[in-house]
């Protein structure tokens, strides 16, 4: 029951965190909100029984959130036209 | 390297934090046979490490690696996974089948481990350095990608 009710937060979590990355019009915003969603599917995953899969997720986690404020200080413009 | 270098949160964080991500790395890559990790986390950590350091410190950074530089360790790397599996055609034995490595060791078993870490350091070497020439590339100045 615990551990359905937490599958359960944590989906209605990554749901409402992808969601938001995907409407919200600042770019940061959204970067930083696919990085949350990251982290929810970590937790997910270990939720589910599988720590191979969500240390690999973090670690691309980071790395990836990393990329996009790069290549968005090369952008040079911070809101979605 | 006894210089300070920006505020001296980047200082600390800088001087605690990058060993043990490097360290760490290392360890998931020795230690990945027994327990969650293998070449592809470890090299990502490593990556993460050298980043981490070229964030606070710049170009000028003590460990810093270069584009061409990681282009050229993404090569060795793959050279490394290669050679440790075709190298046992020499013995006669499949590609990657370790059994046959002519090493001096109790049982034949124990050579599994010891070939799956040759792999395994290869992986690594390939990951941070494609990992590090993304980067790179990312935060180029000129506009010439």
């Amino acid at each position: 029951m615990l551990e359905l009710s937490m599958l359960t937060i944590l989906l209605f979590l990554l749901v409402l965190t992808g969601v938001t990355a995907l409407v919200v019009r600042d770019i940061l915003a959204a970067i930083i909100l696919f990085s949350a969603f990251s982290f929810f599917a970590v937790l997910l995953y270990l939720v589910l029984g599988a720590p191979d899969v969500a240390f690999t997720e973090a670690v691309i986690g980071v790395v990836s959130t990393v990329f996009f404020v790069a290549a968005l200080k090369k952008l040079g413009r911070r809101y979605v036209s | 390297m006894n210089k300070p270098f920006g505020s001296i949160v980047l200082d600390i964080s800088f001087r605690y934090l990058v060993p043990f991500i490097l360290m760490y790395g290392i360890y998931v890559l020795i230690h990945g046979e027994y327990s969650p990790g293998g070449g592809f986390q470890a090299g990502a950590l490593l990556a993460i490490g050298i980043i981490l350091a070229r964030l606070i410190q710049g170009e000028e950074s003590s460990f810093n690696i270069s584009g061409d530089t990681a282009v050229i360790l993404a090569g060795l790397g793959t050279l490394i996974f290669a050679g440790v599996g075709v190298i046992s055609l020499i013995w006669s034995g499949n590609v990657l089948e370790y059994g046959v490595f002519p090493l001096n060791v109790h049982k034949e078993s124990e050579l599994h481990p010891l070939g799956i870490l040759g792999i395994e350091i290869g992986v690594t070497i390939c990951v941070a350095a494609v990992i590090i020439a993304i980067y790179d590339a990312l935060t180029r100045r000129d506009d010439a990608i």
